[in-house]
């Protein structure tokens, strides 16, 4: 089989279905984000809270795009050359997630108890967390990890970009993917519990980054088999992105819901057994409130749910019928986001603003915004990747 | 596009078997081993020593029995200490055998087909070690069947507690043992029937044609056979993180300092085939030099499995270094004492050697050169077990020793007994292993024929590939003319 470099550049067709995508999703999101702002304005306790939800929601996106895409390079299967491409311009919104963390950094004292020089002056576990739990450091670090995932992700692209125009990169790529691996899981488990774990001054769990490892793979593996649905209705994936590499991508994802059930019921099977007082509250927020019906929509729908339906053969083969799995995947890892974050705030009981989807929805378009912008840029699949035709032809 | 071509050829897609091997050389040479017309000494001195130490393990369960369980170290407050430390230890050891032989096979790597037979076979001979110590801790054992299952019975007057995971290890490790004891079988009978074949008249051809249930290799036979293969490795996947987890809860859903994190599920399985690859690494080794199977347990083999070790040792030092975090995060006294403690208490000589052995040394593996020296990989894989035995007892001891009384703390010391059972449990595991290298064929030969299939398709490929960019001559200096 002979191929050439723009046989696998994105086709007109195709480029005029992303346009169509990408000027709305701008709109809406400079739009959504005027409507956040005087939110903001009117209600900043609501706006940060949804704000956070929102950014880590999308954040997880990007993270979880790069970690799988290191994840590719170090198991180098064929699913891993068809998707590359998704995931590296899933990588690219990180420069967006770093401006974006700014009103995170400015939502610190509608947020976090351990903000409050009062608080902490009174609240024993505050005080001896102080030296590390604070809003100078707190901000130091999550530059530092945004620098660090910054350089991996830079490194990652660059060298791809490379390895399309004269090859021979592929062993340096699955070089700097081991040690990005390592750096990732190490990163986001530290980066989540300053922004995720501290938002309960009694919650601790050790098991916290292996979740969030999770929860982020998820939802991006998710996200990646909507993309690759969409885009293999038009050339150049059309004609190479089989069913057979949607199987593949279908099996995966049940991995992936399996881990991420596998950590969350450790964590609750633990945390419940032992019933101590430091560490029940943050389940019983969760569960004796009426929130306990997100956290049995989490059990049913991001679980039970997508488990029996992987499960399925033709299911895994068909785009429109693994879409609207995949669909309900995303939609619950944004209730589960609500279910980690919210509960801290309304105490009593569920409750939902506008603002609670439009923040996190203004985020989305955004990103959406620049992950199109960013998918234009290069050929769909890696012309020189050795893997290639072997990936091809799995297809067949 | 030279630069290119040897890229795919070298680095991404090395050979798995040397190129020159055909179908018959594969079961020559792996038949070989099980065909000896004279037993090499080598091989009853070692089942000499290994049947002396089973022999010792026999003794020492024997006193046991007769005289009772406090002729272990096991007291006030140290209830578990080297016993379970065991039980943890060799269970772990079987995990690299259901990842090999299941997981890597659903993940189509076809790397494993050279190693799973001998790693299936050593998780079956972990879990029967494992096994002896939980049963023999009741003391009674031949009571423990009613205090185990859920028999019904008027006899004993009791009832299993369902809310406690040591109930769940019953089931836990009895599944595992079942089903790993069907893939391997099933597995088997491929080979069993080649052997069959190959024998001449005789005991050794009836009992081979009795194991192999009359399998022709037909096509129907294969075609059922792949998907029986297939389904169990689905059921043995979930085994791999179940086993591991349920026996990291006997100790976390209790409120000890030490014990109860959330990290230990995960963190106990990552332990747990870090720990199996040592051990399947150990005695490959050995079993490659010995028989002569480098051109089947290749350097490929090798590498990638040290790659798993140092990944897997990764996950075990995220987690200590988590679990000391938290510790210090929660703000709570009796953790924070504990993990202080464990560096700096009487027993911080286990601590550091748990570290040095499970974090540091495995670190040479970034190397590629320490990955393919046989010598450097031979001393990792034995003080990463050395290190994994000393993590359980950390786990163990060390959260018991002192718990929140200090008028109750303790020191304790293992008796001869304890130390004896220990090393009795190496000579029934090494016993059976070389029972098994000298009557079963150690390699599935069915699956390595398959594995040169698959190599010789995708060389066909390259080859074609080679050919379209750079024309005959290329595929020729790239010896795939």
């Amino acid at each position: 089989m002979t191929t050439t470099a723009s046989a696998f550049d994105v086709s007109p067709e195709l480029k005029r279905d992303l346009q169509r995508v990408f000027t709305p999703a701008l709109g809406a999101g400079i739009l959504l984000s005027i409507a956040s702002i005087v939110g903001a304005i009117y209600s900043p306790g609501d706006f940060f809270h949804s704000y956070l939800m929102g950014y880590l929601f999308w954040l997880g996106l990007t993270l979880g795009c790069m970690g799988i895409l290191m994840l590719q390079y170090l198991t180098a299967g064929a699913w891993g050359i068809m998707t590359r491409r998704t995931l590296e311009s899933a990588s690219r919104t990180l420069p967006l997630c770093a401006l974006l963390f700014i009103p995170v950094a400015i939502g610190m004292p509608w947020l976090y108890d351990w903000a409050h020089p009062d608080l902490v002056k009174n609240i024993y576990v505050l005080r001896h967390r102080a030296v590390y739990m604070n809003p100078s450091m707190y901000i130091g670090r999550a530059v530092l990890y945004f620098v660090v995932w910054g350089i991996v992700m830079y490194f990652l692209n660059k060298w791809s970009l490379e390895q399309d125009e004269k090859g021979g990169m592929e062993k340096r790529l699955a070089k700097l993917s081991a040690p990005g691996l390592l750096i990732y899981v190490f990163t986001i488990s530290y980066a989540t519990i300053d922004w995720a774990e501290s938002l309960e001054n009694n919650w601790f769990s050790t098991i916290w980054g292996f979740l969030f490892v999770a929860r982020e793979g998820l939802a991006a593996f998710a996200f990646v088999i909507i993309v690759m649905a969409l885009l293999s209705r038009r050339e150049p994936l059309a004609s190479r992105f089989k069913p057979a590499h949607l199987h593949d991508l279908g099996k995966l994802l049940l991995v992936f819901v399996m881990l991420w059930a596998y950590f969350e019921f450790s964590q609750l099977v633990v945390i419940w057994s032992g019933n101590l007082t430091d560490e029940i509250p943050w389940y019983l927020h969760r569960f004796a409130t009426s929130w306990g019906w997100l956290g049995v929509m989490l059990i049913v729908l991001e679980f039970i749910v997508p488990f029996l339906m992987l499960l399925s053969r033709p299911l895994k083969r068909n785009a429109t019928a693994l879409c609207c799995v995949v669909g309900l995947i995303i939609f619950m890892r944004w209730v589960d986001l609500m279910w980690i974050v919210m509960p801290q705030y309304y105490q009593r009981g569920f409750r939902l603003t506008w603002m609670n989807i439009v923040v996190p929805a203004s985020i989305g378009c955004l990103w959406i915004a620049v992950f199109v912008w960013q998918l234009q840029k290069r050929p769909l699949l890696p012309l020189l990747a050795p893997n290639l035709e072997k990936a091809l032809e799995h297809g067949e | 596009m030279a630069d290119l071509a040897s890229v795919i050829r070298e680095e991404c897609n090395p050979p798995m078997l040397s190129r020159d091997m055909s179908y018959h050389d594969i079961t020559d040479q792996i038949s070989s081993v099980t065909e000896w017309k004279k037993t090499p000494k080598q091989w009853w001195i070692l089942i000499t020593i290994t049947s002396s130490l089973l022999l010792l393990l026999l003794a020492m369960l024997t006193y046991l029995v007769s005289t009772g369980i406090g002729v272990w170290g096991n007291n006030s407050p140290a209830g578990w200490a080297w016993d379970i430390t065991n039980f943890v230890w060799w269970i772990g050891i079987g995990h690299a055998g259901t990842l090999i032989s299941a997981i890597l096979f659903l993940l189509r790597q076809k790397w494993r087909t050279a190693i799973n037979r001998a790693a299936e076979a050593m998780t079956i001979f972990a879990v029967a070690c494992a096994a002896i110590f939980p049963l023999f801790h009741t003391g009674r054992p031949w009571r423990a069947v009613y205090w185990l299952f859920p028999i019904p019975n008027t006899y004993l007057h009791m009832w299993q507690n369902y809310r406690s995971p040591l109930e769940w290890d019953v089931f836990a490790v009895s599944t595992y043992g079942t089903v790993s004891i069907l893939f391997w079988y099933t597995g088997l009978i491929p080979d069993l029937a080649t052997l069959r074949d190959r024998s001449p008249n005789g005991l050794r051809k009836v009992m081979y044609g009795i194991f192999s249930l009359g399998w022709r290799g037909s096509s129907t036979h294969w075609k059922h056979y792949e998907k029986a293969y297939m389904i169990l490795a689905g059921i043995s996947t979930p085994l791999v993180l179940s086993v591991h987890t349920i026996v990291s809860f006997d100790f976390a859903v209790s409120v000890i300092p030490g014990w109860h994190t959330t990290v230990f599920p995960p963190y106990f399985v990552g332990g747990a085939i870090f720990s199996g690859f040592a051990m399947v690494m150990t005695l490959l080794l050995l079993s490659r030099w010995a028989l002569h199977l480098e051109n089947i347990i290749t350097m490929r083999h090798l590498e990638v499995m040290n790659k798993v070790i140092l990944a897997t040792s990764m996950i075990v030092g995220y987690s200590y270094g988590t679990e000391f975090f938290i510790a210090w995060y929660s703000g709570d006294i009796y953790e924070r004492f504990h993990f202080f403690n464990r560096i700096t208490g009487p027993y911080w000589w286990a601590w550091w050697t748990m570290c040095i052995c499970n974090v540091v040394i495995p670190q040479f593996f970034w190397v590629k050169k320490m990955r393919r020296n046989i010598a450097v990989m031979f001393i990792i894989s034995i003080t990463t077990n050395i290190g994994m035995w000393f993590e359980r007892f950390v786990i163990i001891v060390l959260s018991l020793h002192r718990d929140f009384l200090p008028s109750s703390w303790g020191y304790f010391r293992p008796t001869w007994v304890d130390v004896c059972t220990y090393l009795g449990t190496f000579g029934l595991f090494l016993t059976l292993y070389l029972l098994f290298v000298k009557f079963l064929p150690m390699i599935a030969i069915g699956e390595v024929k398959s594995t040169l299939s698959a190599q010789n398709h995708v060389e066909h490929v390259y080859a074609h590939y080679l050919e379209t960019y750079e024309g005959a001559e290329t595929k020729e200096t790239h010896g795939l003319a």
